[in-house]
């Protein structure tokens, strides 16, 4: 890949990021789903406090209990709940702010790409709650045939995000929601 | 003998506990999930009194393995020692009280504080202090210096539980024929082991409320509307109507669902092979081969069975290990509600799986698990978010002199005996176990120490109720 090749990827990568990050910083969850490819893994794993010589033990791994372990399904129910006006956790609805940074492609293989990124997500809920989320995701995103030449939004579909909090104890009432 | 004195030396009159709860109306104060008075005497006459959860055996097998816990808001270490005794171990210094593990889990030799060296072995013992000779002029003696131990130790078929105060019964008494029908829901299937990774979360609620909650089957239908309507859960699962409730005495009581005498009578004919190819099976297939057994309530085996008494088989509720451990009904989780101040709660949910689980059957079990709980769980999102507001709601001024009505089902009911002595109320969805619980919480509060506790606290209930 020349250099101008790998400037256009990082561009529609970070172009896909800020897109997706909107959809669900304005509550557009289906359009959000149509980003998400069928065989979706999205997990995140418990991270604990350990020493420098335990930090073998420092995330679960798959198979271990997590938070998330979700495939393209879970996450559609996750956004059926998120619509229904009995979501109490979601109702008043929370307002969310998805930031993504330090964006590095990893490696790409066909029309597959690996990306690392660092997130900070906000939520703002009620009058008075506020929580912050902050880490790193690995993402495997899959070009897709593109539509029109008009079509502005590369594009991708996600079909791993693994997330990996910088904090151990979650220190929110919930995780209602999307990262 | 009724007054209770909290840490600070305030004193809270006994009349004024005794009145907290109504167990004759149904009302609560609501001030006991808001006074710091009263907080502070549950963490000294309740949680450092009581038998509190530790951890699986499976998830320390290792010699120096350990697990940082809390009993109220002491931290402990439980950790395997050399001769594989498991300890239960004050995490802090005896010098200056730094605590000695800063982890959460992991695997050591010893106990090295990182403020002044004081060394401590995997039993507490005090190995080593620099400057013993020269600084100190060998006037310490280590053997008076070692980690203070929990007072007693012991576990439920692999399930540790220690207690702070020499005066606690042991542990099968404490835990009483309830808390043990209800320990057998988690080997239900048989041996487990631990799964790697125990979610923890702070709710800001009272950490009664989240206790209070799981025997609740009223709320299901309400709070949970949304998991429902994505598909979650069965809809039928929702407010199940023949429910049963379980007593036990210091405030360990079971309620929820129950399989009927019919249904138990017909699970009985059953082979365990049977029982467990029955427990296998879709809803519909189930439906269709064992239609009198509801499709939804565990296939007991014989043994557990047996364990669990005539009675208790047939409970397939929540457990409730008196304070803070929730059993979930098909016994592969439990969860700590840790006390964190008047409005906080540590919410930690461990995770167990049977070892002759296949990997099918493992992968779909941990489906449904990592869905349902813990701060992403389709059902504790909303729970959490009742809680807090219960709490928050409930504490200001004029808001907090009225009482909470926890009055379902009061005087409805009679406790059936059975022949071999097990209690139950059967019934439809109540509040009985809220109200237990509560009252035997106030008998907690009063008694001066655990002979006192012994001497006063309300028997298993008998006739109406």
């Amino acid at each position: 890949m020349d250099a101008g090749e790998r400037l256009a990827l990082q561009f529609d990568v970070e172009q896909f990021f800020y897109h997706e990050a909107a959809l669900l910083d304005d509550r557009e969850f289906r359009a959000w789903l149509d980003l998400v490819a069928d065989d979706m893994h999205y997990w995140m794993p418990i991270r604990r406090t350990v020493t420098r010589d335990n930090l073998d033990q420092e995330f679960t791994k798959i198979g271990g209990m997590s938070y998330f372990d979700d495939d393209k399904d879970d996450l559609v129910m996750r956004v059926e709940k998120l619509e229904a006006g009995s979501a109490w956790s979601e109702n008043p609805a929370s307002r969310t702010r998805h930031f993504v940074s330090n964006v590095r492609i990893l490696e790409t293989y066909r029309d597959e790409i690996a990306v690392e990124a660092a997130f900070h997500l906000y939520r703002s809920r009620l009058n008075g709650k506020i929580d912050h989320w902050i880490g790193k995701r690995r993402d495997r995103l899959r070009r897709m045939e593109q539509g029109s030449q008009q079509e502005i939004q590369p594009g991708f579909q996600i079909f791993q995000r693994h997330i990996f909090l910088d904090q151990t104890i979650i220190r929110s009432t919930n995780l209602s929601n999307l990262f | 003998m009724l007054a209770g004195t909290n840490s600070q030396g305030g004193v809270i009159d006994g009349d004024r506990l005794s009145s907290l709860v109504d167990s004759e109306r149904g009302t609560i104060d609501r001030r006991i999930y808001s006074d710091p008075d009263i907080y502070e005497l549950e963490l000294e006459r309740i949680f450092a009194r009581a038998w509190n959860f530790m951890c699986h055996e499976s998830q320390i097998p290792n010699t120096g393995d350990y697990f940082i816990n809390f009993i109220g808001e002491d931290q402990v270490i439980v950790v395997r020692d050399n001769d594989g005794a498991v300890q239960v171990l004050l995490n802090t210094c005896r010098h200056r009280g730094n605590a000695l593990c800063r982890a959460e889990q992991g695997n050591t030799k010893s106990f090295v504080c990182s403020y002044h060296g004081w060394n401590y072995g995997l039993d507490g013992r005090l190995l080593g202090i620099p400057g013993q000779k020269n600084f100190y002029r060998d006037q310490i003696d280590p053997a008076e210096w070692g980690l203070v131990k929990a007072a007693k130790v012991d576990d439920y078929k692999g399930f540790y539980f220690a207690t702070l105060d020499p005066g606690a019964p042991d542990l099968h008494d404490f835990l009483g024929d309830v808390g043990r029908t209800g320990m057998e829901v988690l080997l239900a299937q048989g041996e487990v082991v631990a799964v790697d990774g125990v979610q923890k979360n702070i709710i800001d609620c009272n950490w009664k409320i989240a206790v209070d909650n799981l025997f609740d089957w009223y709320h299901v239908k309400i709070s949970h509307r949304s998991a429902a309507k994505a598909g979650f859960l069965n809809p039928r699962m929702m407010m199940p109507m023949d429910q049963m409730v379980m007593l036990g005495e210091y405030g360990h009581a079971i309620g929820g669902p129950m399989i009927s005498e019919a249904q138990q009578a017909e699970i009985d004919q059953l082979s365990d092979e049977e029982r467990a190819d029955i427990d296998l099976l879709s809803d519909a297939e189930r439906a269709k081969l064992a239609p009198r057994i509801n499709e939804r309530r565990p296939v007991r085996k014989k043994a557990t069975a047996e364990a669990m008494g005539p009675v208790g088989v047939r409970a397939s509720g929540h457990p409730n290990i008196f304070p803070n451990l929730w059993i979930s009904t098909r016994g592969m989780q439990v969860s700590l509600r840790l006390p964190r101040g008047p409005f906080e709660t540590e919410v930690w949910w461990f995770t167990f799986m049977p070892k002759k689980f296949t990997p099918d059957q493992r992968r779909g079990a941990m489906k449904f698990i990592s869905h349902s709980f813990g701060p992403a769980g389709l059902l504790e999102q909303d729970d959490g978010e009742n809680w807090s507001q219960s709490t928050q709601s409930s504490r200001g001024v004029v808001s907090g002199r009225i009482p909470h009505n926890m009055q379902m089902g009061l005087g409805q009911d009679e406790v059936l005996e059975h022949p071999l002595g097990q209690k139950r109320i059967e019934t439809r969805v109540n509040e009985h176990a809220q109200r237990w619980t509560y009252k035997c919480w106030a008998e907690w509060l009063r008694a001066d120490d655990w002979d006192d506790l012994m001497a006063m606290r309300s028997p298993s209930p008998t006739g109406r109720i």
